[in-house]
């Protein structure tokens, strides 16, 4: 144990262990101990970071690559034909489409087109994005080990297939703390109404770290964090009066007992008054101008949408919420994916077109790192019955795309190639460990030195892989 | 939680603060203990390269054994006794030639000053080595003398003061009765004492009242509540599977049985021995059984698609690693994919060790489209359901012994049928016939029942067949039967059709009735082709619960075969025959364990030909004359639906002109179909099978482990990836740890017999310090996880060795246990501690003062409970659902399943019977850091953060719970004010408030009273939170008003914390 894990463990209370006469003699420790009870491991990032902040646009259940961003014209030639044996070349299935007597190949029924200067393939699935391609980094590239929802999704959030480990932003609220005293560090915002493949709190989950790292779910509604809101009946006034008198009673105890543990429960109490403010505020999107709503379009007055969520995020990132992580659930078309893509892309493509140029306009985006993607991608090949206008698509680890814009990334790039049946990466393959040690890299830690130690190992978010991605910084 | 090892803190705190006052051992400048001081150093430092990983290891050098250490290589000694200055170690840790410099730079690995001094004057005085300290024997060792004789009640108190003498400290004094007694009522039930309770120990002037009161506490079956709840952390139980939909699972009988076990003082070693291998156990009883869920408690995965062997193995593992961390506190599964960085076991022993574990008839993925509870399981029947069974087993085995002997009676009557019978040959029982000849409007007539015809599956081709046309399937289609073959295991039926196969593939589907195979583990029965080999299976859930039979011999390929499958209702594989042109085959039995129904209790699947769901459709074969029998047929009926004639020709030969075999035939005919007194006995026959499957199919299961007759093939897993099979290996313990008994069976229970001898350095120590933990909020050992090199090292090792021999030696009694701590001075000082002594030892490693330790999730709501009065206390049963923040689960979770709240006491149970959902589990057991029990966790953290103030304050389980407590207040707590805020304070906290404390008490009762005082809808709101209807006899806003105050003590500090 260094000594910033020593005042990290007792600046959060644990152990209810007595150092005022200690820290008296250690200005360093003194400073760390005073500090915010949301602060981070690090002293300062390992390097200069080049984004403050991450909204990461969880697009949950595995988007069609295929149908979205990764251009293959060969499968409409081929559109039908048996997907040959030499380019699955032993890529194992999922039992959903492994037992089918054919796997046919199935052209995108979307048209595509290049984009801006940087010529970047968006189908017209996606109108608002390809108006920013200039803006987005797409990597093509991107591949997983796992076929399933479950351990996909775990993996990407956590580093590893089975749960138990801490998440992404887990990680980094344990390294670089939360910036603002009245807010978690990490925050988890889910669209509703959208669950087909279903969420874990395992997923924002503190895993082995001390639990003051768990994401933080706001949820629309009268009590965005549970347990928020004051009883029926009790007024400000009347909490405010009894927690005064509480802490005339904790100051007594700590008169006679010494105990620092009781002065950090105060404070406790004190910071979840003052969220019982921060929260509703930022949750209250009312006083938004139209010409915001005007923007994300006009799901952004419906709350809990993709879109409302979106402004919320922004609220956030204002407020230098450290991690903000929104799910955007049913992107599992096994079947009937025309359709069901053409819903999801209504939800999300105008609003995360409004959310970078918002970002921007603000002079946000240059230190906001937003990441758009799933868990894994969908197979070229249709899973059940292909017709003119229908198929459907099965899970698919070894490529699919996502994007990344802002702080640190270049913008108006594609990044990675595959092949002509968008099948296999054939041209710098980023695993999913890759893509968490860049971002960790871009908000200035290294993924190897951010490690906390758990039945004597030296655990990181990247296990012992991940390689960052040097030729997409900026 | 997962700190690093106090001892390095505590080291680090007295070199880095305190070097002046250098008093511990650790640092102590005399003699450096191997074990203690240098293990530890190099495991976390050099072991990633020079440990035990053979692969991984740099310069074949390794630090891990003496021979390694100091090896002698091109003249260099690595380590030189006596000699630091000649030492290569030394030289490489103190070089300041960055390129030399170990740890390297790009490790991550720095030694500080102090760690790099304690290894130079460990060579200097003389490089002792020896084994880590954990993998030793313990050895009883003598009690310490100590000079301060009257302080100590029991042996633990020596070992203790021993060492505060060496320190100059002096023990704090016994604490005061009342904070004494809550602390072990906490401790030992997870509940706070009762005012009554307090009163009466008060009074209790006798020398031993304090015994008394333990003794109560460990006689109350509270106590096997709250062992339980730590239990349940280590064995990962939890209501739900886990993975994906995270469906219910109802395994709650085994938390009861550790209730149970707990409260009874089952002797430890039994206690570990049923729950590893109680099914092994000679004449098992059904708690012994049960126990044993131990193993199969982790998450099941039922996502669709999922490889299925890939979480077989994930289950095994999991099994592995939660016996590595229950039992031995070692981190086996670091193992799974290497060999361990730190500690002395390889891969290959992990696999070995995996192989005792998955000696069971499982599948990886669980039932997607079905209930049924993972197999293998236990049927929880109950006494009187029992003795019904036994008695419907006796009679319908004595009915199944009295049928054959009714055919040589039968002669006479058959004799005599043969001159009577009509000219018309029929066979009974025909309730679908399909000759494939035309499909008309998307239909396949059934000249059976043309009410039923086959309806077409994606256009299957009609082509010329064995007579007229027949149907060629491309694996995606086929035909159903709506409304026929609904058979359940009691029914005997029969299939027939003419096949024809283009090849031997690993499977085809030919007819099935069910859902899916693995999505749905197989519900129902089946007809498949496997490599060719007619295979036939009537499933409850593959495997532990099936029947499945398949012939020795493939069929010809491209050549139509004519294929019959008859069962007799029995739910046996003897029960089952397979025909082929006629012939009876010979079968190979896959699996004779069917216990359950094969149906879908009421939403039965179509009978189906040529394809299913998420399985090997017949893609390329033919069929054709498909036809369904609702009963056995005999052999000479076969050969008539297959086309010949012999049933005809015996039929129409006269009685005399019969040959033998026609003759036998006949009667066999006769003898299923006709004879009335076997037509009886088998009616009343299929009555009881089907009154025994009535009484079965209800009946709850249980996970358990069944070890199979033949251990599965083990191999090592390379990678840790489940389709990289290495070396085939057998179940085997790791050599650094005792030898396996040469007397004891290489399965789970000689695994038990293992981990329990007397010598074995690890089960007894590891147990011992969890009690430890439990009572002094961390072990002896503080990674009570680890007791590895990366571990920490024992406070008090003589005392931990002293407990873990004394525990062994009295019979593994947990209960005395826990008395003897509880009983010791060490335990019952005052926790109150001198800025000094805090100073000295933060941690309180030395234990010079008494445990603190902020109350669990669980406590913290039980307490609310039990001083409102809400309390409702009953033993055991299904987990109950209390106040959750509405929609949590509709949110995330697959399919919105709906929290639906309990009723009435429901809301009101200790919080150990709370529902656990492991995917959402309560938010307000996680804000006090409740394990997720995914994983086995033998420790938990102990934050305090605003999510939890807010939970104390605003969660309707408080808020209802501190009204209620308001109300005692006003009722019960005197006449004055004074009075019932102490009588509150007291209440909760165990202690009377001083003068201050009662004016700031008064002043919140008062200023909330002025507050709601006027506001009549406020006060209605407040006064309705949560189900229970406050006391309209009171005035509302004294009401609230204690209510608040109620509260506030509850989220006092001396609510919060057990001092």
């Amino acid at each position: 144990m260094n000594r910033r894990d020593f005042f990290r463990r007792f600046a959060l209370g644990i152990g209810g262990v007595a150092l005022s006469s200690l820290l008296a003699k250690d200005a360093f420790a003194a400073s760390a101990f005073a500090a915010n009870p949301f602060k981070g491991l690090l002293d300062a990032p390992h390097f200069a970071p080049k984004a403050k902040r991450i909204i990461y646009l969880f697009m949950s259940g595995g988007p069609s690559q295929v149908d979205l961003f990764d251009y293959k014209p060969l499968l409409n030639k081929m559109n039908g034909q048996d997907l040959p044996e030499s380019v699955r070349n032993g890529q194992r299935l999922t039992g959903m489409s492994a037992h089918q007597a054919t796997l046919p190949i199935a052209g995108s029924i979307f048209n595509f087109a290049q984009h801006g200067k940087s010529g970047a393939w968006v189908s017209d699935l996606m109108p608002w994005t390809a108006k920013m391609a200039d803006e987005l980094c797409f990597i093509k590239s991107l591949h997983t080990e796992a076929i399933n929802h479950d351990p996909a999704i775990t993996f990407f959030q956590t580093g590893s297939q089975l749960a138990g480990r801490p998440s992404m932003g887990a990680w980094l609220s344990y390294g670089l703390g939360s910036a603002n005293q009245n807010l978690p560090a990490f925050v988890v915002l889910i669209s509703k109404d959208r669950i087909d493949q279903p969420l874990y709190a395992r997923l924002w989950g503190n895993g082995f770290l001390p639990s003051t790292h768990q994401g933080v779910q706001f949820r629309s509604g009268k009590d965005p964090v549970l347990y928020l809101a004051n009883p029926n009946g009790i007024s400000g006034e009347s909490r405010r009066k009894m927690l005064d008198r509480m802490a005339e009673l904790h100051a007594l105890q700590f008169k006679d007992l010494g105990d620092p543990e009781i002065n950090s429960r105060v404070a406790q109490y004190e910071l979840a008054y003052r969220m019982q403010t921060s929260v509703p505020e930022i949750m209250d999107i009312s006083k938004e101008s139209e010409s915001v709503f005007e923007l994300y379009g006009p799901e952004a007055k419906n709350p809990g949408s993709f879109a409302a969520n979106c402004i919320l995020a922004r609220r956030m990132a204002e407020r230098d919420v450290r991690f903000i992580q929104l799910y955007h659930p049913g992107w599992d078309h096994h079947g009937n994916l025309p359709n069901g893509i053409r819903r999801q892309c209504g939800d999300v493509d105008r609003a995360s077109y409004a959310l970078i140029t918002d970002l921007k306009q603000r002079g946000l985006l240059d230190d906001t790192l937003v990441v758009w993607g799933g868990e894994f991608g969908r197979t070229n090949y249709s899973q059940g019955k292909l017709t003119a206008t229908d198929y459907g698509r099965d899970h698919h680890p070894r490529c699919f795309t996502a994007w990344m814009a802002g702080g640190g990334v270049k913008p108006g790039i594609s990044f990675g190639a595959t092949d002509d049946y968008g099948y296999s990466v054939v041209q710098d393959p980023v695993h999913v460990h890759d893509l968490q040690a860049t971002i960790l890299h871009l908000m200035g830690i290294d993924h190897e030195k951010l490690t906390y130690k758990f039945q004597g190992r030296y655990y990181r978010l990247t296990d012992v892989h991940g390689q960052v991605v040097r030729n997409i910084l900026a | 939680m997962a700190l690093r090892p106090v001892r390095i803190l505590f080291a680090w705190l007295l070199l880095g603060l305190l070097s002046r006052e250098a008093a511990s051992g650790a640092t102590s400048p005399d003699k450096i203990n191997f074990s203690r001081d240098i293990l530890p150093i190099l495991s976390d430092n050099c072991y990633q390269c020079h440990g035990p990983d053979e692969p991984a290891r740099k310069a074949k050098l390794r630090f891990d054994t003496r021979e390694g250490a100091f090896r002698v290589k091109d003249g260099k000694a690595v380590i030189v006794p006596g000699k630091s200055a000649e030492s290569e170690l030394i030289r490489r840790i103190t070089t300041t030639d960055a390129d030399d410099l170990m740890p390297p730079l790009k490790s991550n690995r720095k030694l500080t000053p102090n760690q790099i001094q304690t290894l130079k004057r460990w060579v200097e005085q003389g490089a002792q080595w020896s084994k880590h300290w954990a993998f030793d024997p313990p050895q009883r060792p003598e009690l310490p003398k100590i000079k301060d004789k009257r302080w100590a009640h029991n042996g633990i108190d020596a070992f203790i003061l021993t060492r505060l003498e060496k320190e100059k400290l002096k023990p704090a004094p016994e604490a005061r009765k009342e904070t004494l007694l809550r602390r072990v009522t906490l401790d030992l039930t997870g509940l706070p004492p009762t005012l009554a309770e307090i009163d009466a120990f008060l009074a209790d002037k006798s020398p031993n009242a304090y015994e008394k009161a333990v003794d109560r506490l460990l006689a109350s079956p509270r106590y096997g509540e709250r062992m339980a709840t730590d239990w349940l952390d280590i064995a990962r139980y939890a209501d739900t599977h886990g993975y994906q939909m995270d469906r219910y699972r109802s395994m709650w009988p085994y938390r009861d049985w550790v209730i149970k076990a707990f409260n009874q003082n089952l002797k430890f070693d039994q206690f570990i021995t049923w729950q590893l291998a109680g099914d092994l156990l000679p004449n098992p009883t059904k708690d012994q059984r049960l126990a044993t869920a131990f193993n199969r408690l982790h998450m099941q995965n039922e996502e669709g698609g999922i490889v299925e062997e890939e979480y077989r193995v994930a289950y095994v593992v999991d099994r592995v690693n939660t016996m590595g961390t229950a039992f031995l506190g070692l981190t086996m599964e670091c193992c799974r994919c290497h060999d361990h960085k730190f500690d002395p076991i390889t891969q290959r022993e992990f696999y070995s060790m995996s192989a005792f574990f998955q000696n069971i008839d499982e599948s990886g993925q669980t039932s997607y489209f079905t209930g049924a509870m993972p197999v293998p399981t236990l049927l929880l029947s109950d006494n009187t359901t029992d003795a019904k069974l036994a008695e419907l087993d006796r009679k319908i085995k004595e009915k199944e012994q009295q049928l054959p002997g009714l055919r040589e009676q039968a002669r006479e009557s058959f004799e005599h049928w043969l001159t009577t019978k009509t000219n018309k040959l029929e066979i009974p029982g025909l309730v679908g016939s399909f000759a494939f000849d035309e499909i008309v409007s998307g239909k396949v007539t059934n000249a059976a029942d043309p009410g039923k015809p086959a309806t077409v599956n994606e256009n299957p081709k009609l082509v010329p067949g064995k007579s007229g046309q027949c149907a060629e399937l491309d694996g995606e289609n086929g035909f159903t039967f709506p409304g026929l073959g609904h058979f359940t295991r009691a029914d005997p039926f029969s299939l027939s059709l003419w096949v024809q196969t283009p090849s031997h593939a690993p499977r085809f589907v030919i007819a099935h009735h069910s859902i899916a195979p693995i999505d749905a583990g197989s519900r129902g029965y089946e007809l498949l082709l496997e490599d060719g080999r007619v295979a036939v299976g009537l499933h409850h859930m593959w495997p532990g619960n099936s029947l499945k039979v398949i012939s020795k011999e493939p069929v010809p390929t491209n050549e139509w075969v004519h294929v019959t499958v008859t069962y007799d209702g029995s739910s046996r594989a003897a029960g089952v025959k397979i025909y082929m042109n006629r012939s009876l085959v010979a079968l190979e039995v896959i699996r004779d364990g069917l216990y359950k129904d094969i149906t879908y209790e009421g939403s039965e699947p179509n009978l189906a030909i040529g394809f299913r769901m998420r399985d090997n459709g017949f893609k390329g074969g033919r069929v054709d004359d498909f036809r369904i029998f609702n009963r056995e047929l005999t052999s000479l009926e076969v050969t008539h639906v297959s086309g010949r004639t012999d049933f005809a020709d015996s039929w129409n030969a006269a009685g005399s002109n019969m040959t033998k075999v026609q003759r036998e035939g006949m009667l066999d005919f006769y003898f299923a179909t006709i004879y009335p007194p076997a037509q009886q006995l088998r009616d009343e026959l299929h009555k009881l099978r089907q009154e025994q499957s009535g009484l079965i199919n209800p009946i709850p299961e249980a996970m358990v482990m069944k070890e199979t007759a033949q251990p599965r093939p083990a191999y090592i897993l390379k990678r840790g990836a489940y389709d990289m099979h290495g070396d085939q290996i057998s179940a085997d313990t790791p050599a650094a740890l005792p030898p396996f008994p040469a007397d004891q069976p290489r399965n789970r229970l000689g695994l038990a017999q293992w981990l329990l001898s007397p010598d074995y350095p690890l089960t007894s120590r590891v147990t011992v310090n969890r009690a430890w933990q439990m009572m002094f909020g961390k072990g002896v050992v503080e990674t009570s996880d680890n007791f590895g090199r990366q571990g920490a090292f024992p406070t008090h090792p003589e005392l931990l060795d002293w407990l873990a021999r004394d525990f062994v030696d009295t019979g593994w009694d947990m209960k005395r246990l826990l008395k003897l701590i509880a009983l010791s001075a060490t335990y019952r000082q005052s926790s109150h501690a001198s800025p000094e002594v805090l100073a000295r030892d933060p941690g309180n490693e030395l234990l010079a003062r008494g445990p603190v330790r902020r109350l669990t999730a669980e406590m913290l709501r039980d307490q609310a409970l039990a001083v409102s009065g809400l309390i409702v206390e009953k033993i055991g049963g299904p987990s109950v659902k209390p106040y959750q923040p509405e929609g949590l689960w509709e949110e995330k979770a697959m399919g919105a399943p709906h929290y639906d709240q309990g009723q009435g006491d429901e809301l009101h149970r200790r919080s150990l019977y709370t529902f656990w959902k492991r995917t959402v589990p309560h938010p307000a057991m996680i804000a006090f850091d409740a394990s997720e029990r995914n994983v086995c966790t033998v420790r938990r953290q102990s934050t305090s953060t605003p999510l939890q103030a807010l939970v104390l304050l605003n969660d309707t389980q408080i808020v209802e719970a501190a009204r209620r407590l308001g109300e005692r207040m006003l009722k019960e707590g005197g006449k004055t004010l004074d009075e019932q805020v102490a009588w509150t304070f007291r209440l909760v906290t165990d202690r009377r408030p001083t003068a201050r404390e009662t004016k700031v008490l008064t002043q919140l009762f008062v200023e909330q009273r002025n507050l709601f005082a006027g506001d009549q809808p406020a006060t209605s709101k407040f006064l309705s939170v949560g189900e229970s209807r406050a006391d309209s006899a009171l005035n509302p806003a004294d009401l609230v008003a204690a209510a608040v105050l109620a509260e506030a003590v509850l989220n006092h500090d001396e609510a919060v914390m057990r001092r």
